[in-house]
C-alpha cells in the first residue's frame, strides 16, 4: 500500500514536470553538449561538428523548406477534410460505416513505401504524386480517430440535447463537432508527424524539389553536413507546426480545468 | 395532460430479454406535479426517457394532450425540458450558452435567447456568473444552470430525474423549493422522479410508486396534514413487497 502510494505519487511528479518549457530546454542542451564532444571525436562525414551544421542551414535554399511545408499542408487539409466527411457519414449511416470501415482499414495496411511506388508508377506530375502519398497515407487515421472521437460523445450529453429535438445539422454542430475538438487536434499533431516523415521519403525518390530531393542531393555529394542541415531544417519545422497546434489547443480547449 | 396506457418496454439483450417496464397504467392532470419512487434500476429513467420521446415503447402508449412524444418528434419542440442527477452542461459552453441551448435549436433570435437566459439566470442566483464554464461553478451552481437550461424553454412537460440527489442536503432542499416553487407558479405538468422518498413527499401533489420492473403499485395524493413516517413505511413496505396495492389514495 505505502509503496503504491509512493509510486502514485513518483508518477504524479514526473507526469506534473514533463513538458515544462524548462526540461526541454535542458534536454535540448544536454542533447547539444553530447553531439559536439562525439563530433570532437568522431570524423566530420559521420557527425560534423555543430559549428559546421548550422553554418550550412545558413546556406540552404530554404525554397526546397517551404514547397515541402506546402505540401504536407495541403495534402493533410485535404485529408482531415475528406476524413470529418467520411466519418460524419459512417456516424450517420451504419450501412457506410459497414462498407466504408473495411476500405478505410485496407488503405491504412497498405506500408507508405507501396504508395511511393504506386504514385510513381501512376502519375507523371510530381506534385500530384507527393499528394497522393500524403493522403493515402494520413486520410486513414484522420478518419478513424474522428470516428472514435464521435462514438465517444457521453450518451448523456446526446439525451440532453435529444430532449430539445434537433435536426440533424443542429445535432452535429451544437454536440457533436464541439465534443471531438479534442480528438481533432490530437490526430492532427500525430499526422504532421506521420507528414513530415512520409512527404521527405516520397521527395526523395518521385519529386525534383523539396527537402527529400535536398537530402537525396546532398546523399549523392556524401555531404552529411548538409544532410545533417536539413534534418535540423525538418526538425525544427515539425516542432513550429506542433508547437502552433498547442497554441490553437490552448484557444479551443480553455474551457478545460 | 399525460396518460400512461399499458406501457411496457422489453430490452432484448443477447440471449434473453430483459422487462424494464412490467404494465405501467396511470394518468397526470395538468400542472401536476407527480413524484414516482421505486427501487434503485426499477425502470424509472427508462420511462423518463420514453416520455422525452429519445425511446419507444414495447407496446402500450405514452400520450402528452394526445400525442405520442417518441412519434411526433417535432410537435413536442420545445415542449419538453428535463434535468438529470448529474447536471450534463456541455463543458465548452459558459453557463450562459448552457442556458440558450435549447433556444438556439428553436430558432429563438440571439437576442431573445440572451435576453431569456440571463433572465433565468438571474431567478436563480447565478447572474454574475453568466460567463463562466461549468468547471468553475461549485456543484450546486451547476444544477442550477441545468435547472435554468429547463426553465428558459417554458415548456409544458418538465421531467426530474433524480435532479437533486447529487446535491448535498442543504442545497438540494433549497434548491428544489425554489424549483418547485417556480414551476407551480408557471403551472408546468412536472413528473419528479427520485428515490428519496422524504423528498418525494415534501415536494410533490401525488406519488406514484413503481415495483420491479416497473409496474404502478400505489398512486397516494399528498394532501393537507398527514403523517409522514407512516407514508415513507407504508411505501417501504410496498417497493418491498413488489405488490400492487390498488387505487389512488389519499394520504
Amino acid at each position: 500500500m505505502g509503496v503504491l502510494a509512493s509510486s502514485e505519487r513518483a508518477a504524479q511528479r514526473f507526469v506534473r514536470r514533463v513538458g515544462t518549457w524548462k526540461d526541454y530546454a535542458v534536454s535540448l542542451v544536454a542533447l547539444l553538449v553530447v553531439w559536439e564532444a562525439l563530433s570532437r571525436m568522431l570524423p566530420s562525414y559521420v557527425l560534423p561538428p555543430l559549428e559546421m551544421v548550422f553554418g550550412t542551414i545558413l546556406g540552404l535554399n530554404f525554397t526546397h523548406a517551404y514547397v515541402t511545408l506546402l505540401r504536407v499542408a495541403v495534402a493533410l487539409l485535404a485529408a482531415f477534410g475528406t476524413g470529418l466527411v467520411l466519418a460524419t457519414m459512417m456516424y450517420l449511416s451504419r450501412r457506410a460505416e459497414r462498407y466504408l470501415m473495411p476500405i478505410i482499414s485496407l488503405i491504412m495496411a497498405v506500408p507508405a513505401i507501396c504508395w511511393v511506388l504506386f504514385a510513381i508508377l501512376w502519375f507523371r506530375e510530381q506534385e500530384l504524386r507527393v499528394f497522393f502519398v500524403l493522403f493515402a497515407v494520413c486520410m486513414p487515421g484522420y478518419t478513424i480517430d474522428i470516428l472514435d472521437g464521435i462514438k465517444s460523445v457521453p450518451f448523456q450529453l446526446r439525451e440532453v440535447i435529444l430532449v430539445f429535438r434537433p435536426t440533424r445539422y443542429q445535432l452535429l454542430r451544437k454536440l457533436i463537432f464541439p465534443s471531438i475538438v479534442p480528438n481533432i487536434l490530437t490526430t492532427w499533431k500525430v499526422n504532421l508527424g506521420l507528414g513530415i516523415r512520409v512527404v521527405t521519403v516520397a521527395e526523395l525518390v518521385g519529386t525534383l524539389t523539396g527537402v527529400g530531393y535536398a537530402l537525396n542531393f546532398a546523399l549523392g555529394n556524401l555531404s552529411m553536413r548538409e544532410i545533417m542541415a536539413w534534418t535540423v531544417v525538418l526538425v525544427i519545422s515539425l516542432l513550429a507546426l506542433q508547437g502552433l497546434v498547442h497554441l490553437i489547443e490552448a484557444y479551443a480547449l480553455r474551457w478545460r480545468k | 395532460m399525460i396518460e400512461v396506457d399499458k406501457l411496457r418496454k422489453v430490452y432484448e439483450g443477447p440471449g434473453r430479454a430483459v422487462v424494464a417496464i412490467e404494465h405501467l397504467d396511470f394518468d397526470v392532470k395538468d400542472g401536476e406535479i407527480v413524484g414516482i419512487v421505486g427501487s434503485t434500476g426499477c425502470g424509472k429513467s427508462t420511462f423518463l426517457r420514453i416520455v422525452m420521446g429519445i425511446d419507444a415503447p414495447t407496446s402500450g402508449k405514452v400520450l402528452i394532450d394526445g400525442r405520442e412524444p417518441y412519434r411526433d418528434y417535432w410537435h413536442f419542440r420545445g415542449k419538453i425540458a428535463a434535468v438529470f442527477q448529474e447536471d450534463r452542461l456541455f463543458p465548452w459552453r459558459t453557463a450562459l450558452d448552457n442556458v440558450r441551448l435549447g433556444l438556439e435549436i428553436l430558432g429563438v433570435p440571439k437576442s431573445e435567447q440572451i435576453a431569456r437566459a440571463k433572465r433565468w439566470l438571474d431567478a436563480l442566483g447565478l447572474g454574475e456568473f453568466a460567463n463562466s464554464y461549468p468547471h468553475q461553478l461549485s456543484g450546486g451552481m451547476r444544477q442550477r444552470v441545468a435547472l435554468a437550461r429547463a426553465l428558459v424553454l417554458e415548456p409544458e412537460v418538465i421531467l426530474l430525474d433524480e435532479a437533486f440527489g447529487h446535491l448535498d442536503e442543504v442545497t438540494s432542499s433549497r434548491l428544489r423549493s425554489d424549483f418547485l416553487e417556480l414551476v407551480r407558479r408557471e403551472g408546468i405538468t412536472t413528473l419528479f422522479v427520485t428515490h428519496n422518498l422524504r423528498e418525494a413527499l415534501e415536494s410533490t401533489d401525488r406519488i406514484v410508486v413503481f415495483g420491479r420492473p416497473a409496474k404502478v403499485l400505489a398512486d397516494l395524493r399528498v394532501e393537507g396534514q398527514m403523517n409522514r413516517d407512516d407514508v415513507r413505511e407504508r411505501i417501504y413496505r410496498l417497493i418491498e413487497m413488489n405488490q400492487p396495492s390498488g387505487h389512488i389514495t389519499s394520504v
